[in-house]
């Protein structure tokens, strides 16, 4: 049997040709699909992707497992100039153990994230929520770069990260730099990434991997978010002394919420309750055909509780309500 | 009288002869058909929901890279569909091909790109600009029907297409003399088939003979073909329609659109084949709606929970356009028909009113009005349950139909052949485990878990003909469809029928049925069907009445072929052709089986050795005949369904448990088609309970453009299924064969609303009434159910 891994890692090759040539998907003959035209590039290293970013400025786009950018080109929501197709670069697929936390490489896939060892013992709260990314079919193509790059905010990997305390390594033509998942994401689909840089990486903390909870509340599995609650919390001595708990799906971006998180500190009993208030009342989520602001915010209350309650585990909930 | 013959293949489970060409990927659908020098069209349609049109600018467009001809409305304002109903004051509207002075629905075409191939087409589409005077919309069909409302058609007086109205004589006394009466208000939304394939097709003008070959997934060729002979005024047999495999009806493929107009037009203009491939969000707007009704009911009963009375107002919103060939009423009509359904109910009122609004027009969709009907029957007896204090199984026992009671003549005119009602009701609260759920539910309701059962008995009318499609005011009467047998030279059968199979099997039931009459092997018959040019008429694929009518022409046809056969091996063999028995591949002698001769040397001797036919036979192994179903009123299916829902009670989102069928469609060609067409119907009738529907924003714009916002069931929202079967055979039809395509479609609405509105009984009262059942919808029952308990 093959390892998931090995499949993840293995080298794909890019379709070398012309966007717009017909591709044949069998025997049966063209499959054609509707994007506006555009110069695709497939560079072999980091570097010379960053080049062509600096060189095309920012009507270039990057192509990783292309679940969100494929759509929205056929849509014709992004006109590119250029695409960069991250697919033949090696070295973008390592996940490795750095200082009791992961660095995840950014073509990483879903899939490798739910199924990777690693993952699952030191941010096991990053395993489960893979799991909700869309359908096996998307966790198998779609990374976890392309997903902090589009910044999604009812994106599962943005809301993970803020609660892991991750990070974002960044590269362009010039320099390298990381930034705290804080400070990433700042409006809908918009990020401190500029766009002659490049995601390489992403770093989650592992010492939040004994105390975690998510929770979800989607239409039909493998829907987006509708709301989704993840929490990492530090326990010392059967108290709270560190708690981040980040949303998705109930503001333009992914966003933690320190009411809720003040609300978990300490030993006090009935805190998955208070924090679930907490956050219900800290946000507006828009309305739209899948509920207004008014469910959102009851689905807010109902998917915090309920990830609270996991982090906390019952013993300690239950212990506190006493 | 058909003669009876051995059935070998008609009862058994043999497995699709289709699938092995459609799982293979060696399907053949329009948007594989490359015809030498196509080009590609693209249509621009109209971002407003009304508005007239002041300047369409083609800008750069006619100029654009690869671009042959851009059309607007002008170019073909010759044609139009115009499908007009014989109901005495119908409003009629005429839809142009591209739209001329006014707009009435996002998403009408307004120009039509035509260039080298789709990337050109869709880049030149962008540049034409269309200047559009925004008018007041209207979208909500009861605000459609106000006095101050902006009336959509010139010369109309208001928005009903038409009003229509049935009383029984004895209505108003049985009324007022009834004990009690409650009146529910149901809502479904709008919502659409969704094939996997989405629409296309492929024009061909040929110059010479001044002949149309349209390639077009269509379920019903023939209509496709009279509808464009009437949109282009030519003849019919200048026009040939091929519709090869489609990948999923439902309904939406089986009215005319503009674009195959369209298409057909250009290659005449143009001198080329132009293919037009429709993409999703296209097919949200521009593909056919369905299913939006609007019931008010009122049931007048006695202290028993029996209805004596049932009164209905019906108001569907048909969009902007009277659809051909159904016209805008179909649904109304079939509403007002069905609406009392597998009930005993003698004294019944309804009226009915097609609204026209600034919305896609409205179509077919698997189970035409019986759904809406179904939801609003099903509903409101469960309401008479809950007032008399009773068991929701006691109040359908109570007034179904009973084994006596047929033919029954129901109080909208309607005849109901035969049917197990009683039983299948008894049979699906067995096969349900009905004792077993009411325990589980009162050990959930310990637990604070809500756990529901939805319980709903129908009657599906099938198979009807002349009478039903004659009282529907449809200009053009459905009745009777076609099959040609022929044997050829080497033994083996070719059926040709006007019947389209687009996932229904048909193509397996038909040469299972043509098998047995002709005494060969499955592999020794070929089904064809969806081409003009292979049987001269018939209507097509729609309404649950393929197996039926098709299977009865084929029957027929099949006979007729025997019967030469007959003859002919008589002769050979020097017996008499009364003694001739048609078995496994040969013909042989009553009663002496020795005496045979093979059916693939028949064949052979009949087309190549004429000189040694018997006297006054011809050399053919053919005959083309039709089959109506007499009298034409329609056999019916019954069936009952029986379902377990739970519900997340912090955010009303509802988990279908269990699903238990039991189903009656009369003798079953194949078993097996039979229950995956009910598990497919079913699974589409979720979508209709829980996630389905078209929203606007208050200017029309439609919200639901792609499959992230408007939701289809997918394999983890439906449940496994348990299924079992009746079979009483219908004297109406050849074999007593009943349709059943639509059934499974029908109840889930219905099943799932009661189950939904049953979990939560415990708490307080609410009524579930409208469709579909979404998380917030549920929550907001929750809340009404603890509000209303708390009060008491
Ligand atoms: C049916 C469906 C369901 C889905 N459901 C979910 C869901 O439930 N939850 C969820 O989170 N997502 C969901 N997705 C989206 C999916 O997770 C995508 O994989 C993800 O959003 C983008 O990752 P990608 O690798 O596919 O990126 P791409 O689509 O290739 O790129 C997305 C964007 O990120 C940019 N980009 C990509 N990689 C980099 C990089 N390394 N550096 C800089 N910029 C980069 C691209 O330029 C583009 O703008 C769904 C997608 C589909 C089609």
């Amino acid at each position: 049997m093959l390892d998931s891994d090995d499949i993840g890692r293995r080298r794909r090759e890019p379709a070398k040709r012309a966007a717009r040539d017909e591709i044949d998907m069998n025997d049966r003959g063209p499959v054609r699909m509707k994007p506006p035209k555009f110069d695709y590039h497939a560079p072999d290293t980091v570097r010379e992707a960053v080049a062509v970013l600096a060189d095309v400025g920012d009507s270039a786009v990057v192509l990783s497992g292309g679940q969100s950018l494929i759509p929205m080109l056929n849509l014709r929501l992004a006109r590119p100039t250029d695409v960069v197709d991250l697919g033949a670069i090696d070295g973008l697929a390592n996940l490795e153990p750095v200082d009791g936390g992961l660095e995840i490489g950014a073509m990483v896939t879903h899939r490798q994230m739910e199924t990777n060892d690693l993952v699952a013992s030191i941010t096991p709260l990053a395993q489960h929520a893979a799991g909700f990314i869309g359908h096996r079919a998307i966790r198998n193509r779609g990374t976890i770069g392309g997903s902090i790059a589009h910044a999604d905010p009812a994106a599962e990997w943005p809301a993970v990260l803020l609660a892991l305390d991750g990070t974002i390594t960044l590269a362009s033509a010039e320099t390298t730099r990381t930034v705290p998942g804080d400070q990433f994401f700042e409006a809908l689909f918009t990020t401190a990434k500029r766009p002659d840089e490049l995601i390489t990486s992403v770093y989650l903390s592992g010492r939040f991997q004994n105390s975690w909870g998510f929770s979800e509340f989607q239409r039909r599995t493998g829907d987006f978010a509708t709301v989704a609650v993840a929490v990492g919390c530090v326990i010392a001595t059967g108290a709270v002394v560190e708690a981040r708990i980040a949303l998705a799906g109930v503001a333009e971006r992914p966003v933690r919420c320190p009411d809720a998180e003040q609300a978990l500190i300490g030993t006090r009993p009935g805190r998955a309750v208070d924090a679930a208030i907490a956050a219900r009342d800290s946000f507006e989520p828009v309305g739209d055909c899948h509920g207004s602001t008014e469910f959102r915010k009851r689905l807010v209350f109902a998917e915090t509780k309920r990830a609270v309650t996991q982090a906390l585990g019952p013993d300690l909930e239950s212990r506190a309500n006493a | 009288m058909v003669e009876s013959q051995a059935r070998r293949f008609f009862g058994s489970r043999v497995s699709r002869i289709e699938d092995d060409r459609l799982l293979r990927g060696r399907g053949r659908y329009v948007a594989d058909i490359e015809l030498p020098r196509e080009l590609a069209a693209k249509f621009v349609r109209s971002y407003e929901a009304h508005a007239s049109v002041a300047e369409i600018e083609l800008g750069d467009a006619v100029e654009a890279e690869g671009v042959h001809a851009v059309f607007t409305g002008a170019d073909f304002a010759d044609s139009e569909i115009r499908c007009v109903s014989s109901y005495e004051g119908f409003q009629v509207s005429a839809q142009p091909i591209l739209a001329l002075d006014r707009v009435r629905f996002a998403g009408e075409a307004l120009a039509m790109v035509i260039a080298d191939d789709e990337y050109l087409a869709e880049d030149a589409a962008e540049m034409v600009f269309a200047d559009l005077a925004p008018l007041p919309v209207v979208l909500d069909l009861d605000a459609a029907l106000a006095s101050d409302a902006e009336v959509l058609h010139d010369g109309w007086t208001d928005n009903a297409y038409v009003r229509r109205a049935v009383k029984t004589d004895g209505f108003d006394k049985a009324a007022a003399g009834a004990p009690h009466r409650l009146t529910i208000d149901l809502r479904n939304a709008r919502h659409g088939a969704i094939p996997m394939e989405n629409r296309a097709c492929v024009a061909d003008y040929d110059r010479g003979s001044n002949r149309f070959t349209l390639h077009t997934t269509t379920q019903v060729p023939h209509l496709i073909r009279a509808g464009l002979a009437l949109a282009m005024d030519v003849p019919e047999s200048q026009i040939r329609v091929i519709a090869p495999d489609v990948g999923g009806g439902f309904g939406v493929k089986a009215q005319l659109y503009t674009e195959e107009v369209a298409c057909c037009l250009a290659a005449r203009e143009l001198g080329r084949p132009i293919k037009w491939v429709e993409d999703r969000r296209e097919h949200f707007v521009a593909s056919h709606h369905s299913r939006e009704h609007r019931h008010r009911v009122t049931g007048y009963f006695d202290d028993l929970g029996r209805i004596l009375a049932l009164e209905a107002d019906i108001r569907v919103d048909m969009g902007a356009y009277s659809v051909f060939p159904w016209t805008a009423t179909m649904d109304n009509g079939m509403a007002m028909g069905i609406l009392p359904g597998p009930y005993k109910i003698r004294e019944y009122s309804a009226t009915g009113t097609p609204v026209c609004t600034n919305k896609t027009p409205y179509g077919a969709y698997r189970g035409v009005a019986r759904p809406a009907a179904c939801f609003s029957i099903e509903r409101l007896i469960d309401q008479i349950a809950r007032h008399r204090g009773l068991d929701r199984a006691e109040v359908r026992r109570r007034n179904l139909l009973g084994a006596d009671d047929y033919p029954w003549h129901s109080p909208s005119g309607l005849v109901y052949d035969s049917g197990s009602l009683a039983e299948s009701l008894e049979s699906v609260l067995q096969l349900g485990e009905y004792d077993v759920l009411l325990t589980e539910q009162a050990e959930a309701r310990a637990q604070g878990r809500l756990f529901g059962i939805g319980l709903v008995a129908f009657t599906e009318q099938t198979a009807h003909t002349h009478q039903e499609f004659k009282q529907r005011g449809v200009p053009i009467v459905f009745g009777y469809e076609t099959a040609k047998v022929r044997l050829d030279a080497s033994g083996t059968a070719v059926v040709s029928a006007s019947i389209h199979d687009h996932g229904q099997g048909l193509e397996t039931t038909l040469a299972q049925i043509a098998a047995d009459r002709l005494g060969l092997d499955l592999d020794k018959v070929r089904v064809e069907y969806g081409d003009t040019n292979q049987v001269a008429y018939g209507a097509g694929t729609f309404a649950s009445r393929s197996a039926v009518l098709a299977g009865g022409a084929v029957t027929r046809a099949a006979d007729d072929v025997a019967a030469t056969l007959k003859e002919v091996a008589a002769h050979e063999l020097e017996a008499a052709v009364e003694d001739m028995v048609i078995e496994r591949g040969r013909l042989s002698v009553r009663g002496s089986p020795v005496v045979s001769i093979d059916i693939s040397e028949l064949c052979r001797l009949t087309y190549q050795r004429p000189e040694r036919l018997p006297e006054g036979i011809e050399p053919s192994l053919e005959s083309s005949r039709t089959y109506d179903a007499a009298p034409g009123t329609g056999a019916y299916t019954n069936a009952a369904h029986l379902s377990t829902v739970e519900i997340d009670p912090m955010t009303g989102k509802t988990a279908v448990l269990t699903y238990a069928i039991v189903e009656d469609c009369g003798p079953m060609i194949n078993p097996m088609i039979v229950e995956g067409q009910i598990f497919g119907g079913v699974a589409q009738g979720i979508g209709t309970a829980l996630f389905e529907e078209f929203l606007y924003d208050e200017n029309g714009q439609p919200q639901s453009l792609t499959f992230s916002d408007y939701l289809i069931p997918t394999s983890t929202d439906v449940p496994d299924f348990a299924v079992a079967h009746l079979e009483t055979p219908s004297p109406f039809t050849i074999g007593g064969i009943k349709g059943m395509g639509e059934g499974g479609a029908i109840a889930p609405g219905a099943v799932i609303a009661s189950a939904i509105e049953d979990a939560l009984s415990h708490l307080g009262e609410t009524v579930v009434t409208d469709l579909p059942l979404t998380p917030e919808r549920v929550l907001t029952h929750i809340d009404q159910a603890i509000a209303q308990g708390e009060g008491q």
